[in-house]
């Protein structure tokens, strides 16, 4: 019941911001939004891993109803967590208030709007994390999109309009690419509900008849295609990241912390979920075209993040670049590379969060993100400065904070892998990245960071206050305790990454 | 006993760390305090571990575990201590180098005003910290991580004076080009897990260990489909590159001499005695698995050799006092490296230790007239100090003859025992260690020259400015670190008088020899000289080629003193360097190495800029190219959309029609 | 019994006339006249069949389509008012500003 009340309580809160006065709507979502931080601690304290939901293991905090029916296939009220889903379901909660804090001062204009659509994004992002249903999952899944469209388009900055556009349609034309090919395995399967467990065990005993003149394996295949598109968008990989950077630059900060730090593992979740627990067959398949996507993704988005001028298009082109590792370690197939993957979602959350609150901290005292704008802000704001660079090095992997350990497995394990051929060599290539990673990052910090102090404006440029501060030495403090006990985690990601590779063992 | 507190040898700095960080401010002298009572603690500590080592022996133990799989045999990521007599050695030499560069700091960052010191100290506390963590590490892994956590100090503290424009820009060279190192290190630590399922340094089950079976027949391991000595050759060149990034060797060298932007003291703990040491530390504590391989020894000692000359030469021209000694560390670190690549574990470990000292020394020392000279480090500003601050001088010099290899100076010992294992293991059949030894050999009479050149500039002659006339005097905190290390530079030698022994025939004078044999059993100096892949070979007999190669190379060194006296030691000293005319320019440029690594960081930002415009172009103009069809489309389609009521009546007329044809004639009404 | 046919023809016709008037003429009156024209033709249907089956529901329809003629009348001549108000005429080509 726990995930029902959470959920429900989000919704309620979500709607009771919006009637709040615009004045107190800040501090009430930061209220509100506490209860559900500490209903997933409550969750992750009582957890007992048993492990993966879908293949069969353990459900924690089950609740399954049936709801309708849908063309013979019942539709069910289905939500539960696993080890892959719970760290998640964590990561949203705390982002979310962190995100809602560091929108206290941007935010000037419409805050019960603002604060009510972040607590229902909040809803509906752990609606995604929870749901076992197709049905239900895909109805959170496409519901993200509206709160994010409305928070860029009515928030963000000159271009909001062309950016929000570009990211719902985007989107959801990915989704729609995904629902046909999840639809496709439905009808070929024709299982009594839609529950995920059940269409994946199914799946597993190799239950799929022909559909629509397609073998079973052509049917797999074409389905698997369709999802992968449709997560790769939302990831986003090359060459389909372009709405990413758009997005970005035009959302204001406590958005693109969001979007950043949560949307974009909605995509690899589902990756993990649907495509390589679903049909890891079909992934063994095509290890080499996603292996090589996932390098590519590593390497053109760091570069691309090197020749960029604007703080936040560097941070979100690096995203790219770090996704790309996560896409790796999926299609290692291994215990740290899948495992390594989940972990780096939770990480690269932490981290490009704060890189984004750091980057917005400085907006609001400069009112600019152009590199070649800046020079020596270390010396107006040093404590903010000094998180940002501990921001900085945890993205390029230093060792001791989230980033190293979630990139660390995940190259271990993508080494090791034996599904995909030339492992080894698509490892080495995509490490390449952290040496760019913090070439753009040193680079952009010495021109913004360092040197003399020159900033021609006409307002005095002070240190950030405390409430600015405060989010960002919250998360830099998980990512530092992350990184020194990755077991807190890893260990109920382990647990439930062994089915799947068990699942897919016979390769 | 002391073994259980050796975790408190780490922590004890990562302490002062967070006191200097978040209190330095309210505490009187920024932290310092802390900063020195926690690393004197830590020599303390130390020391104690050193003795315990020395009577009970090795001890290793497992402390934390990070992350372990799952599985029939998962992998345990962990944290461990190893104090072996390498490390044990290293612990001392650090701790004790820390603290001097802590009481030194006083002098030179608190005395002079300096703002930011919490931030200094913390610097510091937070770099020994993991310089200690490094040494202790039991792992492969553990030691990379450490390996980048000194790396990050290194930034740190050569971007201390951010506000100015030099350190941040030598701060991210620095840490960016020992990046590009550690990325082929990282390759090497996950290909040994891999391969090998762990990455321990010691046990029946440790990686060097089972490389050695692998080899020999006796256990398989994952190599990848290549010959298990070429796989670890591949391996141990991989994790090579990480030792050349870190420990400045040729080609990525090119860091530290910028790295000098930083304060004086950081240079002679990080960038001289300590963390330019951990890559060769690092070799030394898994050189069990380079010995499997002769091509990867073959490779580290031509590096070493080569980088020992070539850093040398270009130590000939510079002008600042701290650039003189950056060359001269990467020349010296060379000297490991051939050491280590030509077999002589101890000869490496024991030019590690003296040159700590002597650097160390030379640094604390240079810092020292650097304040005497209000922060002029050109050394044609100097002269004629050696009056005015004759602790400094005679410290300086000390550490100077150590450094140029005069006997019965530290230096020479350890320097002529890296040349001796060169000369002995390529005359046993590998003539391109003798290249190696040629190039070493080269060095000598350059660095002689170089650190002489120094000496006479700076302490001789008439002052040359005004300031070197009246120089700012240094107190004790200053002085009282010169003298021990002065000590130490003049003394070390004395603990591995190997060639003594041997050309006296007294036993049991070697106890570096004897103290690095007290490890645990593959770890010990005896088990590497069986399976390095060399032989001996020698000029007559054992005992004539120790006289003949130490006469060679202490003639040399001699050789290269007595021309920097005759061209420098003289009232009105002048630039001779003219008379080299364009190899001077080579020189002073650094053979372009420099311009070579911007130019190619200049290109990597141009395939950056074309991949931009690329991605704007082609990919997002898909995308946007998709969307404009539609629109442009959709504006033309909404031209059936007249206004007029008539004409929808007609189009549905009309469609009705067409329907109701259709199915006429699919229905078969019309036959 | 008249055959159903005649009635089928009969209303077929009076909706082609509706029909004719819809497509030819602009005067939104004549639009009204010839909807009611053709909604009378389905009622001819309507009735028709109800007589032909001796069925009650088709007449029940008929007079359904009879009052939503009486209130399609009434909101159309509403509309055609403010058309005329608008645009000073009673012409259906006129009242195209809100097309694209």
């Amino acid at each position: 019941m726990i995930i029902e009340a959470l959920l429900a309580f989000t919704f309620a809160a979500a709607l009771f911001t919006f009637a709040v006065p615009n004045k107190y709507a800040g501090k009430t979502a930061f209220a509100l939004s506490l209860v559900p931080i500490a209903g997933s601690l409550y969750m992750w304290s009582a957890f007992e891993s048993g492990g993966n939901a879908l293949t069969g293991g353990d459900i924690a905090f089950e609740t399954v109803i049936p709801w309708l029916e849908l063309a013979g296939i019942q539709v069910q009220w289905f939500v539960g967590v696993d080890g892959i889903s719970l760290p998640l379901v964590v990561l949203t909660t705390f982002l979310t208030t962190l995100s809602i804090v560091s929108a206290w001062t941007p935010i000037d204009d419409r805050q019960s709007q603002f604060y009510g659509l972040m607590l229902f994004m909040e809803a509906n992002l752990l609606g995604v994390f929870t749901a076992l249903d197709f049905f239900l999952w895909f109805i959170f899944w496409e519901a993200v999109l509206v709160p994010m469209y409305f928070l860029i388009g009515v928030w963000g900055g000159p271009r909001r309009k062309y950016a929000a556009i570009k990211f719902f349609v985007y989107t959801n034309i990915a989704s729609l690419a995904m629902f046909i090919g999840f639809m496709a395995l439905v009808f070929g399967l024709g299982p009594s509900t839609f529950g995920l467990p059940e269409i994946t065990q199914a799946l597993a005993n190799d239950q799929l008849s022909a559909w629509f003149g397609l073998a079973p394996e052509t049917l797999k295949l074409i389905a698997f295609l369709a999802l992968f598109v449709g997560f790769a968008v939302k990831v986003p990989v090359v060459p389909v990241h372009t709405w990413l950077p758009d997005a970005h630059v035009e959302a204001p900060t406590p958005v693109s912390i969001m979007l950043a730090g949560v949307l974009l593992k909605m995509g690899t979740y589902a990756l993990l979920r649907f495509n390589f627990t679903m049909l890891p067959d079909q992934a063994s398949l095509l290890a080499i075209p996603i292996a090589i996507v996932a390098v590519v993704s590593v390497i053109y988005g760091a570069m691309l993040a090197l020749a960029q001028t604007d703080l936040k298009r560097i941070v979100a082109y690096s995203s790219v670049s770090s996704m790309g590792y996560v896409i790796l370690g999926l299609i290692a197939f291994t215990e740290f590379g899948v495992g390594g993957a989940t972990f780096q979602m939770v990480a690269h959350g932490l981290i490009s969060g704060l890189m984004f609150m750091s980057v917005g901290v400085i907006y609001n005292a400069t009112h600019t993100r152009i590199v070649s704008d800046m020079s020596g802000m270390a010396d107006r704001m040093p404590v903010a400065v000094g998180i940002l660079v501990a921001g900085a090095f945890a993205y390029m992997g230093l060792p001791l904070m989230a980033g190293f350990a979630g990139e660390f497995f995940i190259f271990a394990g993508s080494f090791d892998s034996t599904l995909l051929p030339y492992a080894p060599i698509f490892t080495a290539l995509a490490m390449f990245g952290i040496v760019i990673v913090a070439g753009y990052l040193l680079l952009a910090m010495q021109r913004t960071l360092f040197g003399p102090f020159r900033l021609e404006t006409d307002y005095e440029i002070t240190p950030a206050p405390m409430h600015e501060i405060a989010p960002m030495a919250v998360l830099l403090l998980a990512i530092i305790a992350l990184g020194v006990a990755p077991e807190v985690f890893l260990e109920m990601i382990f647990d439930a990454v062994g089915p799947i590779l068990d699942n897919g063992g016979g390769l | 006993m002391a073994f259980e507190y050796v975790p408190a040898i780490v922590l004890l700095p990562f302490l002062s760390f967070v006191i200097a960080l978040f209190a330095g401010k309210y505490l009187p002298k920024g932290g310092a305090l802390a900063g020195i009572a926690a690393t004197a603690g830590s020599l303390l500590l130390s020391i104690w571990a050193f003795l315990t080592v020395r009577s009970q022996g090795a001890y290793q133990e497992t402390i934390y575990t990070w992350a372990s799989g799952f599985g029939e045999q998962p992998w345990e990521l962990t944290f461990g201590v190893l104090i072996d007599p390498l490390s044990a050695m290293m612990l001392v030499i650090v701790t004790l180098i820390a603290t001097l560069v802590h009481v030194f700091s006083l002098g030179y960052m608190n005395d002079e005003g300096e703002t930011g010191l919490p931030r200094y100290y913390a610097g510091l506390g937070l770099f020994t910290a993991s310089m200690l963590g490094f040494v202790v590490a039991d792992n492969l892994l553990m030691a990379f991580m450490f390996f980048e956590l000194v790396g990050l100090c290194s930034y740190l503290l050569i971007g201390f004076w951010f506000r100015e424009d030099g350190p941040p820009s030598a701060a991210k060279k620095a840490f960016l080009v020992t990046r590009f190192g550690d990325y082929f290190f990282l390759i090497g630590v996950v290909a040994v897990f891999s391969t090998f399922g762990t990455a321990a340094f010691v046990g029946a089950e440790s990686f060097p260990v089972l490389a050695e079976e692998a080899v020999a027949g006796d256990v398989t391991v994952n190599t990848f489909g290549f010959d298990p000595t070429t796989w670890f050759t591949i391996v141990g060149l991989l994790v090579l590159g990480g030792v050349v990034g870190k420990s400045a060797q040729f080609p990525l060298h090119t860091w530290l001499p910028d790295a000098m932007e930083g304060p004086t003291p950081v240079s002679a703990l990080i960038h001289a005695a300590t963390m330019v040491a951990a890559g060769v530390y690092l070799v030394a504590r898994m050189y069990g698995f380079y010995a499997v391989s002769p091509t990867a020894l073959a490779i580290i000692a031509f590096i070493g050799g080569f980088t020992a000359l070539f850093a040398a030469t270009m130590g000939v021209v510079k002008r600042e006092i701290k650039q003189v000694l950056a060359y001269s560390t990467i020349s010296q670190y060379g000297y490991m490296m051939l050491a280590l690549g030509a077999g002589g574990y101890v000869a490496a470990t024991f030019h590690l230790m003296t040159h700590a000292f002597f650097k160390a020394l030379l640094f604390l020392g240079a810092g020292s007239v650097i304040i005497a000279m209000h922060h002029n480090e050109n050394m044609w500003d100097m002269g004629g100090l050696k009056d005015k601050m004759p602790v400094t001088y005679w410290t300086f010099l000390a550490g100077s003859l150590a450094l140029a290899g005069i006997f019965p100076f530290s230096g020479f010992w350890s320097k002529d025992e890296v040349l001796y294992e060169a000369l002995i293991h390529g005359l046993g059949g590998s003539p391109l260690l003798l290249g190696a030894y040629a190039m070493g050999l080269l060095a000598v009479p350059v660095t002689a020259f170089y650190t002489f050149r120094m000496v006479y500039l700076t302490f001789h002659g008439e002052p040359r400015t005004d300031t070197a006339r009246n120089p700012e005097p240094v107190r004790w905190n200053v002085k009282f670190p010169l003298s021990v290390l002065g000590v130490l530079a003049v003394v070390a030698g004395l603990v591995n008088m190997v060639p003594v022994q041997k050309v006296l025939g007294l036993e049991g004078i070697d106890y570096l020899h004897q103290w690095l044999d007290q490890s645990f059993d593959p770890l010990t100096a005896h088990h590497y000289a069986e399976v390095s892949p060399y032989s001996s070979g020698y000029i007559g007999g054992e005992a004539t080629t120790v006289l003949v190669g130490a006469a060679v190379s202490l003639g040399l060194a001699l050789a290269g003193l007595l021309l920097a006296t005759y061209l420098y030691n003289v009232a009105e000293p002048t630039e001779h360097t003219a008379k080299l005319g364009a190899i001077k320019d080579v020189l002073y440029n650094n053979y372009y190495q420099d311009e070579f690594q911007v130019w190619i960081a200049n290109r990597t930002q141009s395939v950056a800029s074309v991949a931009d415009t690329f991605d704007q172009g082609v990919i997002d103009g898909v995308v946007n190219g998709v969307s404009s069809v539609s629109l442009f489309s959709g504006s033309r389609v909404r031209r059936i959309q007249t206004g007029v009521v008539t004409n929808y009546a007609a189009l549905l007329t009309l469609g009705l029609t067409a329907l109701l044809l259709a199915f006429g004639l699919l229905g078969g009404w019309f036959l | 019994m008249v055959p159903a046919q005649y009635y089928l023809l009969l209303s077929a016709a009076v909706f082609c006339i509706g029909l004719f008037g819809v497509l030819t003429r602009d005067n939104a009156l004549y639009f009204l006249m010839s909807v009611e024209l053709m909604l009378n033709a389905a009622n001819i249907n309507f009735v028709a069949f109800s007589l032909f089956w001796g069925n009650l529901t088709g007449q029940t329809f008929a007079l359904f389509v009879i009052a939503l003629a009486a209130a399609e009348v009434a909101i159309g001549i509403g509309i055609i008012l403010v058309l005329y108000r608008n645009f000073g005429s009673v012409s259906v080509t006129d009242a195209a500003t809100m097309r694209w």
